[in-house]
């Protein structure tokens, strides 16, 4: 008979439950919006904030002080140390490898340049001193694993533009600094002649013209192999730049290891602060110093945890209204059965089972426009992140369950106050049309 | 009063009189109608003041937080450097004229710009006297970089290694007057620590400072032994020269564009004030540096003029970021207000169902379809404008609250948006009155039968 009752309702007033249901659809759709966008945009941001470049780097431990002013390093020539390139597959191996997501060695070389292609006014061959930059523009380096993880410096650097392409990482040639282009007159596709001893000369191909905005708008790039060849320093790099998706710190992270208990120390290690993705890198690179860049990484975790904030609470100001929205419509489909609830009552139902009956009536409702909210909602989401990160979210299930949790929880109190009220009720004066 | 006025000095009296009689009937319906029902009333009032809340709070901390995000990106440092211009100098190594800071700070800019002044070299360092067991160390080459006083631009960029207790100053004022921060990669190689005592050299100048502090910046400061300005003006023998100005101008990506190409027109404009000495100048610099007139005019032949450059791993990577972030302050705004309208609706359809009889009856006694429906909307804006009052009001007192919850500031409320959360409210109140669309179809007869 309950079951009966609850389903003529649905039968009886289809038009009057599709209008709830619609209502309630719609709330939770927003619902599943907002916490889809809100759950998945710390991640996205995160990566977002890769578009700063590397936050760590990597240096030799037993290096000399660098000597450096304006770009120009006034060391002298093959003093210091160096790391070995042959290690770097290892940094994939870290317990955080998965957040890292790219790294470049660079090796710096003063030497000099000439061109026979020089466009410049002033002479026919220009004779420069250039600053080379070794490193990495597009490599796959082979993992252990037997997979292959590509990497480089245009991922490490993001906002440097190249005009024409990057040089192949084997071959002879070079990307030059816009403003070493520029000052030299040259142009991509001619070929520059580069020495580190005078001697032996290498001919490079430029591919392409980089603008850093930086330093590097004055150096020439060239494949890591080059720069070892005329350095001298075959299977060695000096720097490594490391880009890393990171925990904001907080003052745990801020802890010096050192004094950390054994559990502290694995809670620390366990979660990805720039700090402690450093201490695992440095267990793997021998012989090798890890800083952070704390400028990139600093500014990172406050933004972060503001936009986070900032996130939740429209998400909990729009599950608020939601919740009105939802809890408004129920409240009116009860007021609109006193009718009915009387003559219930007028038959004999006691207060607790037309509680029920309705009740259960408003429960299902809320499965139903929980379920079709969340479909919505889902579309919702998938329109928003794709507008903004280009991505969709991933559905959650955890969201499907909060959303069907929530329709039930709001309509039930929604209709609380009614359904007190409905149970209350006497029938005499209700059934006389008072 | 009014309107029997105008009832009086009108040529056809009787259409006068009836139109006023029915501007006060109307009126009297509304009046009765929104407040017949004390319980209902309150609900409705409820449902639109929350909805009108939460859309002035989450607008006002919208307006706030693109401001503020930007101002956030002040913790990246600087994001603009004015360096001496390469382009027409055949020196190595150029300088920019102290002056440059008052061309920077003066003229109109439409975002706020700070800065910090920097002049780099190189000289001699080693360790004079420790703290305890350290003892004298050989001489070793550094870089030294002179900052202006209390750079602006330095804090949280940085994380202390070492720090000497505020005490060991207060007690030692030769201590604090000069003093010098020692960057991280120095302080390891070098084994120096805090408050040990360090000569720079170079040449025949020496100075002396005791150290403060060991940081570790990530970047080339942490090769780099910092002091006062002043001290490496004489030091390095420059006086009223500067290596670069590193600037943050805070603000959109496009007043941030605009910013670097107002400063770059009127650095330009002073170029040949900027590449020479006053005479007056020169012999303040002379004296304050201790250097000869000819040395000052070697100094003076390193001047060149400026460039504003932007450094592109900051501006462009704050312009993405902020792209991102206010886009997704756009999307939950606009989601919050499609929410806000669903609430109102939800309200006035129950109005709308409950008033069937009410319909019926006017409708039995004549009334048209349009004045039926009119009474309604203008109920509906009446409330609409009540709540959006009382609600965008209570919506700005919290997001005040709000603002200072997420960014530590309160957020300054924003006046444009108290009005512009009111009209959205009535707006969405007379929308939401659709529904009543259907009163329209209501037959009289029908509903005095008490049929559905």
């Amino acid at each position: 008979m309950f079951l009966r009752l609850i389903a003529d309702n649905f039968a009886r007033r289809p038009r009057r439950k599709l209008l709830t249901a619609a209502a309630l659809s719609l709330g939770m759709a927003v619902a599943t919006a907002a916490l889809s966008v809100s759950l998945d945009v710390g991640d996205r941001l995160a990566k977002e904030f890769r578009s700063l470049g590397a936050n760590l780097v990597v240096t030799p431990e037993a290096d000399s002080l660098p000597l450096e002013i304006g770009g120009v390093d006034y060391r002298p020539a093959n003093a210091g140390a160096y790391l070995p390139e042959a290690d770097l597959p290892r940094i994939k191996s870290v317990f955080w490898h998965n957040n890292i997501i790219a790294f470049a060695p660079t090796l710096e070389v003063q030497a000099q340049a000439w061109s026979p292609a020089s466009r410049r006014p002033s002479s026919s061959a220009v004779l420069d001193k250039a600053s080379l930059i070794g490193t990495w523009a597009d490599r796959s380096v082979p993992l252990k694993d037997g997979s292959v993880f590509q990497t480089g410096i245009s991922k490490t650097n993001p906002w440097w533009k190249t005009e024409g392409r990057w040089f192949e990482d084997d071959a002879a040639q070079c990307v030059l600094g816009s403003r070493f282009a520029e000052k030299n007159g040259l142009r991509v596709g001619d070929t520059v002649q580069v020495s580190a001893d005078g001697h032996s000369w290498l001919a490079l191909t430029a591919t392409g013209v980089l603008s850093s905005g930086s330093l590097e708008d004055d150096a020439v790039l060239v494949p890591l192999s080059i720069a070892q060849k005329l350095a001298n320093r075959p299977g060695e790099y000096r720097k490594l730049y490391v880009s890393a998706l990171t925990k904001p710190e907080d003052d745990f992270a801020r802890r010096d290891p050192k004094t950390m208990n054994p559990d502290e120390l694995e809670r620390w290690s366990c979660s990805p602060y720039v700090s402690s993705i450093a201490y695992s890198l440095k267990q793997v690179l021998p012989g090798s110093d890890v800083r952070v860049i704390r400028r990139v990484a600093e500014g990172e975790g406050k933004i972060l945890t503001r936009v986070r904030m900032l996130l939740w609470l429209v998400t909990f100001a729009s599950l608020l209204a939601a919740a009105l929205a939802v809890g408004a419509s129920s409240a009116a489909s009860v007021i609109e059965r006193r009718m009915e609830i009387g003559l219930m009552k007028a038959l004999g139902a006691g207060s607790g089972t037309v509680g029920w009956l309705l009740a259960a009536e408003q429960l299902l409702l809320a499965l139903v426009g929980g379920c079709i909210g969340y479909g919505l909602g889902l579309l919702l989401a998938r329109f928003i992140g794709t507008k903004i990160f280009g991505v969709p979210p991933a559905p959650s299930l955890l969201v499907l369950g909060i959303v069907l949790v929530l329709a039930a929880g709001v309509t039930l109190l929604g209709s609380a106050l009614p359904l007190h009220r409905a149970a209350n009720y006497d029938p005499a004066p209700i059934l006389r049309g008072e | 009063m009014m309107v029997s006025e105008r009832a009086a000095s009108s040529e056809q009296p009787t259409v006068s009189d009836r139109r006023s009689v029915n501007r006060s009937m109307f009126w009297r319906l509304i009046r009765r109608s929104v407040f017949a029902n004390r319980a209902r009333l309150f609900v409705i009032l409820l449902a639109l003041g929350a909805g009108a809340a939460v859309t002035a709070a989450l607008l006002n901390l919208q307006v706030d937080a693109k401001r503020r995000i930007t101002g956030e990106f002040r913790s990246y440092g600087a994001n603009v450097l004015v360096v001496p211009a390469t382009a027409n100098s055949t020196q190595d190594s150029a300088l920019l004229n102290e002056a440059v800071v008052k061309v920077v700070a003066s003229g109109p800019t439409s975002t706020a710009v700070e800065g910090s002044v920097m002049l780099y070299g190189l000289a001699l360092v080693r360790r004079k006297s420790g703290d305890s067991l350290a003892t004298e160390s050989p001489e070793a080459p550094v870089v030294v970089a002179g900052h202006g006083q209390g750079d602006p631009l330095e804090s949280g960029a940085f994380k202390t290694v070492e720090k000497a207790p505020e005490s060991k100053f207060a007690e030692d004022p030769w201590v604090r007057m000069a003093g010098c921060n020692v960057g991280s990669a120095v302080a390891a190689r070098r084994n120096f620590h805090v408050l040990d005592v360090l000569e720079l050299r170079n040449g025949e100048r020496k100075v002396d400072c005791a150290v403060q502090e060991v940081r570790s910046f990530g970047t080339s400061e942490d090769d780099q032994v910092a002091v006062s300005l002043r001290t490496a003006h004489t030091l390095l023998m420059l006086p009223g020269a500067i290596s670069l100005v590193r600037l943050r101008v805070s603000g959109s990506p496009d007043q941030v564009d605009e910013t670097i190409r107002s400063l770059q027109h009127r650095l330009d404009e002073n170029e040949n004030l900027l590449r020479r000495f006053s005479a007056q100048e020169k012999a303040f610099y002379a004296q304050y540096g201790n250097l000869s007139q000819e040395a000052m005019d070697g100094v003076e032949r390193r001047l060149s003029g400026a460039e504003v450059r932007p450094i592109r791993q900051f501006t462009e990577g704050e312009a993405r970021l902020y792209g991102k972030i206010s886009g997704i302050l756009t999307a939950t705004v606009a989601v919050v207000l499609v929410l806000t309208a669903l609430c109102v609706m939800a309200a006035m359809t129950n109005i709308a169902a409950e008033r069937k009889n009410d319909v019926g009856l006017m409708k039995a006694i004549g009334g048209s379809v349009r004045r039926v429906l009119r009474i309604f909307l203008a109920e509906a804006a009446l409330l609409g404008l009540l709540a959006g009052l009382l609600g965008a009001a209570a919506g700005m007192i919290v997001s005040i609250g709000l603002g200072k919850a997420v960014f530590g500031v309160a957020a300054q409320p924003r006046l444009i948006v108290y009005p512009v959360s009111v009209a959205l409210t009535v707006i969405v109140a007379i929308l939401a009155a659709y529904p009543l669309r259907r009163l329209v179809q209501i037959r009289p007869a029908s509903v005095f039968r008490g049929e559905e």
